[in-house]
């Protein structure tokens, strides 16, 4: 049995691959004042050159945000003060399609985050966001000429596919929604659009990175995915930011809407600093036969409100979330999913990892809803907790509204932690103690790593740096 | 005295999304009126046990008070859940399922409660039993206080029984107190008119090897709130629950159940099995709370809940809390219709749906009604179940 003097440390995520920082000068940079009034949300309206209709839509979520309170149910956000952050930061150089032209400052940023050589090597096409605009963005050829559209939300919003913006942007996420969303609404900036046509398999992911660089600036990127009919696409989603003494907000927006038979998969690895407060709002509809497919790892952040939401409307169609959550020292990460079965034979798995150290907190919570119209709707829910010290917390709340009763809803949950007889087990297979107890940590990660594509699994290991060590 | 009624009550011990509606629920008449306090003489008291009959209800809190410094020792290190709402009900004398809106409700009202003391040692040789019997139009307001001074061990069985028709309010506060090493076990079967809005606030302590036992069967009343907080205070102190519901017509049913785990090696187990048909409706709320130096307990609740209609509406909140790294928890939820390959089963038996659908009602209502140790009571709720499905 284990001696509680000769525990095992499971250390801290090692940060030092993220919280590397750049200077921003005045000269290079325009910082919009910090706070969030009309003429905030005009100057941005005006930095962006938007179409009139989005100037007032913008003008509108400003009220919203101001008339609806914070949530009463999720972490504090005492520490988030509006009127010590900006909501627009940007460098004086425009968006470029080639590295190269990346300003140098910048381009150092993402070879040390590794993307150029992930483009080169894995994926269909880049995006990347520096504070609150894209700074880079490209497809592959042989990708662009099977017509799938990958580009900065701002160029989609004034070309050719400027109506079919129109008719999704917000729609699926109103500001309405939430206090966050309306802030959303008022001060997005940048984020990408990507279309994949009828009948198109895009065969390796594409991938946006955000990163937040500037001290006390909020990011509010907006994401809009349209996979049409019968096609297949990957999208991967990283971010991360250095670690400042001051509050930043991250308050992005993603909507997916996936058609008939189509397909997608949605893989988001989360690494702000400890300093975000990340209120990011997620949101996908999935047509008849459509599948969607969230695979979510959250790791950073001093505070996360996280629940990506899917609303199976069509009949026959499908969701699976995959998610884990590492809540280390003063993060509180409230993280979950939401499902909403509204179409006949519709299934909904989701199934959770969370652990716990070093006075973390992190919380499990969700909802599913099974309509009257949902006949014959499955859903299943599996979460786990793991307390990997007794100064932490993990909590789970998940709910059920179940409105037919022809449907099948499971649900299980476990909190706990490392067993001592897993340990004594893989000890009497001649295996260290040091050893299993790392071994029964990744193990407890697996079901996560496993859905993600080769590299960024390797990425979330040694993002994890469960570094197991004894003291004899 | 007439009032409008307006109570939160069956607050969620932490707040969750708004939009599920299950945070809290509220108990609300218009031009409210207690004709009456109800609380039933026992038939026969065990020997041992004595009854103070008619003592107001905050002046029966001080039991509770008087033990406070174990019941609710502070917590070293302490960290609040997101969402936590434990502030709205600290004033409570005990905390209860319900919350501190029945406390003020009952003292705002003047009712009063009757105190059952089980002496220190006695094993009661019989049970406490008390019958409601409510007729048309009564609303009263009553309630007991169960105190198991150390090592003793007592069974209270409380039926609420009223003609089929009848309508009418009855609210119920019970509090327990199983001091060290005592047990109380709890039964209550509740068979109402369908016209009856009916509460039992239970609300529960235990000190060192203390436990409560609660089998709770809730099938009649038309609005029924159905909750208990159980403090499990010290070590190796122990709740297990067991509950068969059934709701119909236009019927609700609201429960908050909370196993409170302070104490060192605490266990809990809350089992709920139930049936919904036509367009009635439900909320489940079960909580498993380990604090901080709870270690080495265990909680595990259940639910079982079949969906007879499609009209139903059923809404169910598992929690789970932890701030201890040593302890289990667990919980599952099996929610929708009879499964094809049983309904196929027994249609190989020559049994049709209907029948089948009966059969299966009967087989979890009657699980729970077996462990009611009374025979009159246990044959009354089987009947009552039978005649219903």
């Amino acid at each position: 049995m284990a001696d509680t003097n000769n525990k095992q440390v499971v250390a801290d995520i090692d940060r030092s691959l993220y919280d590397f920082k750049d200077v921003e000068s005045e000269k290079d940079f325009y910082r919009m004042a910090e706070g969030l009034t009309e003429e905030t949300v005009l100057k941005v309206s005006e930095e962006k050159n938007d179409p009139d209709w989005m100037r007032d839509f913008r003008l509108e979520c400003l009220k919203l945000y101001n008339d609806i309170k914070v949530p009463d149910w999720g972490p504090s956000i005492e520490g988030l003060d509006m009127d010590k952050i900006s909501s627009y930061v940007r460098h004086k150089s425009d968006m470029k399609g080639k590295w190269e032209d990346v300003p140098e400052d910048i381009k150092n940023t993402f070879e040390r985050l590794g993307i150029p050589q992930a483009e080169r090597e894995s994926l269909a096409g880049v995006g990347a966001q520096y504070d609150s605009e894209l700074v880079y963005h490209n497809v592959k050829d042989e990708v662009a000429a099977q017509g799938v559209v990958y580009t900065d939300l701002e160029s989609a919003l004034r070309g050719e596919y400027a109506d079919m913006i129109k008719s999704h942007f917000m729609k699926l996420v109103p500001p309405t929604d939430h206090k966050f969303a309306a802030l959303h609404g008022a001060v997005w900036s940048g984020g990408s659009f990507v279309y994949v046509p009828k009948g198109v398999k895009v065969d390796i992911p594409l991938q946006s990175y955000f990163r937040l660089n500037a001290a006390g600036a909020g990011q509010f990127e907006h994401t809009l995915i349209i996979v049409d009919e019968g096609a297949d696409l990957h999208f991967i989603e990283g971010c991360s930011a250095p670690k400042y003494n001051v509050a930043n907000l991250h308050a992005g927006c993603v909507e997916l809407y996936v058609a008939k038979n189509a397909r997608l998969r949605y893989s988001t690895i989360e690494n702000w600093s400890k300093n975000m407060y990340n209120l990011n709002t997620k949101r996908a509809i999935v047509e008849e036969n459509g599948i969607m497919e969230w695979v979510s790892g959250s790791f950073g952040s001093h505070t996360s409100y996280l629940y990506p939401m899917t609303i199976l409307k069509g009949d026959n169609s499908k969701m699976e979330f995959t998610g884990i959550t590492f809540a280390g020292k003063g993060q509180n990460l409230d993280t979950g999913a939401k499902v909403v079965h509204q179409g006949k034979h519709t299934s909904s798995v989701i199934n959770t990892k969370s652990i716990s150290k070093d006075g973390g907190v992190g919380t499990y919570r969700s909802s599913v809803i099974i309509q009257k119209t949902a006949k014959k709707a499955k859903a299943s829910v599996s979460c786990d907790s793991l307390m990997l010290d007794s100064i932490s917390r993990a909590d789970t709340i998940p709910g059920m509204d179940i409105r037919t009763n022809d449907a099948d809803v499971g649900h299980e949950a476990k909190i706990g932690r490392i067993s001592d007889e897993a340990i004594f087990y893989l000890m009497s297979r001649g295996i260290s103690e040091e050893d299993a107890k790392a071994m029964i940590v990744s193990g407890f990660a697996n079901p996560v790593s496993k859905e993600l594509p080769l590299e960024y699994a390797v990425e979330m290991n040694n993002l994890i740096k469960l570094e197991m060590s004894g003291n004899g | 005295m007439s009032n409008d009624l307006n109570m939160k009550v069956n607050v969620l011990p932490v707040l969750t999304y708004n939009f599920l509606h299950v945070n809290d629920s509220t108990l609300q008449i218009n031009d409210f009126n207690i004709s009456d306090n109800k609380s039933p003489l026992a038939k026969e008291l065990p020997a041992g046990v004595t009854v103070q009959k008619a003592v107001p209800f905050a002046e029966a809190g001080e039991i509770f008070r008087k033990n406070n410094d174990r019941i609710l020792a502070p917590i070293d290190g302490h960290v609040d859940p997101n969402g936590d709402t434990s502030a709205r009900d600290k004033d409570q004398a005990l905390r209860t399922g319900m919350g501190a809106d029945v406390d003020g409700l009952m003292i705002s009202m003047g009712a009063t409660v009757d105190i059952y003391t089980v002496e220190e040692g006695v094993k009661a040789d019989k049970p406490i039993i008390l019958n409601y019997d409510m007729k048309d139009g009564d609303a009263s307001l009553s309630g007991q206080v169960i105190h198991a001074r150390k090592d003793s061990e007592v069974t209270v069985i409380i039926a609420y029984t009223s003609d089929k028709d009848a309508k009418g309010f009855q609210g119920v506060s019970t509090r327990l107190l199983a001091e060290e090493g005592a047990r109380i076990n709890l039964i209550k079967s509740q068979i109402l008119g369908d016209g009856f809005v009916h509460f039992d606030d239970i609300g529960g302590a235990c000190l060192k090897d203390g436990k409560i036992d609660l089998v709770t069967l809730e099938l009649g009343g038309c609005k029924v709130f159905s909750s208990a907080y159980v403090n499990l205070a010290e070590k190796s102190t122990a709740f297990t629950s067991n509950m068969g519901y059934l709701v119909r017509g236009d019927h609700d049913l609201d429960i908050n159940y909370v196993a409170d785990h302070r104490g060192k090696k605490t266990e809990a187990s809350m089992q709920f099995k139930g049936v919904l048909m036509d367009s009635a409706k439900k909320a489940f709320r079960g909580t498993i709370d380990f604090k901080k130096g709870s270690a080495g307990s265990v909680g595990d609740e259940q639910e079982d809940a079949l969906l007879l209609s499609e009209d139903v509406v059923n809404k169910t909140m598992p929690v789970i809390l932890c701030q201890e790294e040593d302890v289990e928890g667990r919980h599952g939820a099996t929610i929708g219709e009879l499964g094809e390959d049983i309904l196929f089963y027994m249609q190989t038996r020559g049994i049709d749906e209907e029948e089948a659908k009966r059969i299966m009602i009967k087989a979890r209502l009657d699980s729970v009604a077996k462990l009611i140790p009374d025979p009159e009571i246990m044959q009354k709720t089987l009947y009552y179940i039978q005649n219903v499905v």
